[in-house]
């Protein structure tokens, strides 16, 4: 196989090495997934009440995971369709690795919904009696069709990356298709919140294209992460320039976003609405959840745009996978903040709120301010099912060839070249291009 | 039933006259009776509030009820009975995505137990904060079921039942069982002081429509255009004028 073009570190012992490394992976993956899935078998037995939620903050964890997921599929569509539909050739190189996370995402993201549903058997009712004035419904049918499409879309890419000649104008062609139905995706899922006169705290029309940036600069930096993390361990090629580029993508991306986020807080400060205000002090530092402000203004925000941009922080090794990482963090508080503020800020301000929905014989049955904190079962499903993410994708990059020398025409070629002629930033890309240079 | 021909269609309206509620919980506790509702469920309950406040204004003086707001001797109380407001514009009815809530030709917003998933974005789309979810299996006073008593359907619909299956939403039926009868809502028919008033808008000479058109009833946020069935007679203060 065209595997061997490129791998060269890997010797005979190093292969060995290799597969365990991979099996013990698995093994992970697969003892978290189980937890996962054991804990959603007990949650369909007790019910709902085995989560956090209850009614003031009756949607948690499932949804604003779901949300982030979205958003990390729809990221990693439009970058590799903008390759195509824009001509940037830097990114082309992660055409099919942005393509498989993104079908790996949303599918993770429809199913993380199921354990969200009080009666998932009746999911059917959605095919049944489909109401179509719901946002909800929406979504379910552009999440279908958007699973759907990427799946087509990585293999019409897989046959071109074998046979280049093959497929072209297909390929071409569903770029420009999947570019705008990357968008609709993430704007659905923003308008689900976006439409709802209910809570102030989602009201904004900045929603849709909040998310949408969001969640260009999360796929982004999860597909970079990804990249690199292939690099690592996959013997995948990520050429200089396309680091260079990834690194003013994210940047351009989160700053962005910021200046979104900004217009939100400045058009509720200034307006002053007792309701808008509540919510917004709720966030800001010394309300109750600052450590979201702070998780997606310093860590996810700040700290990052200082490693992609300032030139000595962009020297350090890593920088860029240190800062995506960092703005993965930060789109995950900014879900966060969006889904529980929104439940938290109180409807109505008088006492004593609103009934609970379960009884607890030493507290209230009423909440005026909303509290939630996820249960153990939230968190075992959802990191179950993140692990199911990293299953799939992994088997993905494995079955599909993802590091194999024909997506990128002349693999050593490219590379040593990048080698000579790039950035002094190509940190540890360079140390092992110059191992893989020494070996014979 | 009755026939095509013969079919009228009421509108079915409520109105709470503020002046006269005294916060006594009277119709909140009748209505937990009358539909079996499970510990920790309130369909409709009594929020402590000043003379005419906005909902959405400043925090409370407390987190408990029955605290006036303001310094003694300043001091005011008022209270607000609120259960779903079967809005005619209603969000929860266009956010449902298998339409399990609905509304009647009456005015009345309801739920299939049968049909609904759980997916709770009903409950994030009222602005009233009414609908409670069966999170787990529902709990509920010793001394078994109280109340109506029966599975009712409307139109082949199952929208009450006195226990609850876990993973659906529930809210106020308006009552559907008893005024499908004509009896009025549970709570109107306990409520000591007579604050709460039951009937037909479509005609003018009813007591809600009086109170509605001439004694100045009002809906609960108004301004978001949900339109809903159940009004509130403000609370009327005597102001005394210098000159
Ligand atoms: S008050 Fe809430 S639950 Fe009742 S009809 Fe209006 S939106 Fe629906
Ligand atoms: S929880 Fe039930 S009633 Fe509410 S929107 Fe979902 S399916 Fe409809
Ligand atoms: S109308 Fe019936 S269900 Fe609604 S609050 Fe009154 S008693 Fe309860």
């Amino acid at each position: 196989m065209a595997i061997n073009t490129v791998s060269l570190p890997d010797a005979a012992e190093g292969k060995v090495a290799k597969s365990v490394g991979v099996q013990i992976w698995y093994a992970l993956l697969a003892l978290i997934g189980v937890i996962g899935f054991a804990a959603w078998i007990y949650e369909l037995d007790h019910g709902l009440a085995a989560t956090g939620m209850r009614d003031v903050v009756s949607w948690g964890m499932y949804i604003f995971t779901f949300a982030f997921f979205i958003g990390l599929s729809a990221g990693g569509l439009i970058m590799a369709s903008s390759a195509e539909v824009f001509g940037i050739k830097a990114l082309k190189p992660l055409a099919r690795l942005g393509v498989l996370s993104a079908a790996s995402c949303v599918a993770v993201a429809a199913l993380m919904i199921i354990p969200d549903l009080g009666q998932p058997t009746r999911i059917l009712n959605l095919v049944r009696h489909p109401n179509w004035s719901s946002p909800l419904l929406w979504d379910v049918l552009i999440i279908t069709v958007y699973f759907i499409f990427s799946v087509v879309d990585l293999s019409v890419l897989q046959v071109h990356a074998v046979e280049p000649t093959r497929l072209r104008r297909t390929m071409r062609l569903l770029a420009y298709i999947g570019l705008p139905t990357a968008v609709l995706l993430h704007s659905v899922t923003a308008w689900i919140f976006g439409l709802q006169i209910s809570r102030t705290w989602w009201n904004t029309s900045l929603m849709a294209p909040l998310f949408v940036v969001s969640a260009i600069l999360s796929g982004t930096a999860l597909v970079t992460l990804l990249a690199l993390a292939a690099e690592r361990w996959g013997h995948f090629n990520l050429p200089n320039d396309t680091r260079e580029w990834l690194r003013k993508f994210v940047a351009m991306a989160l700053l962005i976003d910021l200046f979104f986020v900004a217009c939100d807080y400045i058009t509720i400060f200034w307006g002053n609405v007792p309701a808008d205000r509540s919510a917004l002090n709720l966030v800001l530092p010394g309300g109750p959840y600052s450590w979201l402000f702070w998780g997606e203004w310093l860590v996810g925000g700040l700290v990052p745009l200082a490693f992609l941009m300032v030139p000595r922080l962009r020297r350090v090794s890593g920088s860029l996978g240190i800062a995506t990482f960092l703005v993965l963090i930060g789109v995950y508080a900014f879900r966060i903040e969006l889904v529980i503020v929104g439940f938290v800020n109180p409807l109505t301000q008088f006492p004593p709120g609103n009934a609970l929905g379960t009884y607890n014989a030493t507290a209230s049955s009423f909440q005026l301010v909303g509290k939630y904190t996820p249960s153990l079962v939230e968190y075992a499903i959802t990191l179950g099912l993140c692990a199911l993410f990293a299953a799939i994708f992994t088997t993905g990059y494995r079955r599909l060839h993802l590091a194999d020398g024909k997506m990128i025409r002349d693999p050593l070629g490219s590379a040593s070249l990048t080698r000579d002629e790039g950035p002094p930033t190509s940190d540890d890309n360079s140390v092992r291009d110059t191992t893989l240079a020494t070996k014979p | 039933m009755t026939d095509e021909k013969t079919k009228y269609v009421p509108h079915h309206v409520m109105v709470v006259d503020t002046n006269r509620c005294v916060g006594c919980w009277t119709c909140a506790v009748g209505c937990k009776e009358i539909n079996n509702e499970p510990l920790g469920f309130w369909w409709n309950r009594i929020l402590t509030t000043a003379p005419n406040q906005s909902t959405t204004a400043a925090p409370p003086a407390s987190e408990n009820i029955d605290v006036p707001r303001g310094v003694f001797p300043d001091l005011e109380l008022a209270y607000l009975p609120v259960a779903c407001q079967h809005c005619n514009d209603a969000p929860c009815v266009k956010v449902c995505p298998v339409q399990a809530t609905y509304r009647r030709d009456d005015g009345a917003v309801l739920i299939d137990y049968e049909r609904c998933i759980g997916c709770r974005y009903c409950m994030a789309a009222c602005p009233y904060g009414v609908r409670i979810f069966n999170w787990g299996d529902a709990e509920y006073a010793p001394g078994g079921i109280v109340g109506y008593g029966k599975n009712y359907y409307d139109d082949g619909r199952l929208v009450f039942t006195p226990e609850r299956p876990k993973g659906v939403v529930e809210k106020c039926t308006f009552c559907v069982e008893r005024i499908d009868v004509g009896e009025e809502p549970f709570c109107v028919e306990v409520c000591p002081i007579g604050a709460r008033v039951f009937g037909d808008l479509n005609d003018a000479d009813s007591e809600v429509s009086q109170l509605i058109n001439e004694g100045g009833a009002v809906q609960l946020h108004p301004e978001l255009g949900t339109d809903p069935n159940v009004y509130y007679v403000p609370v009327r203060k005597r102001v005394v004028r210098e000159s």
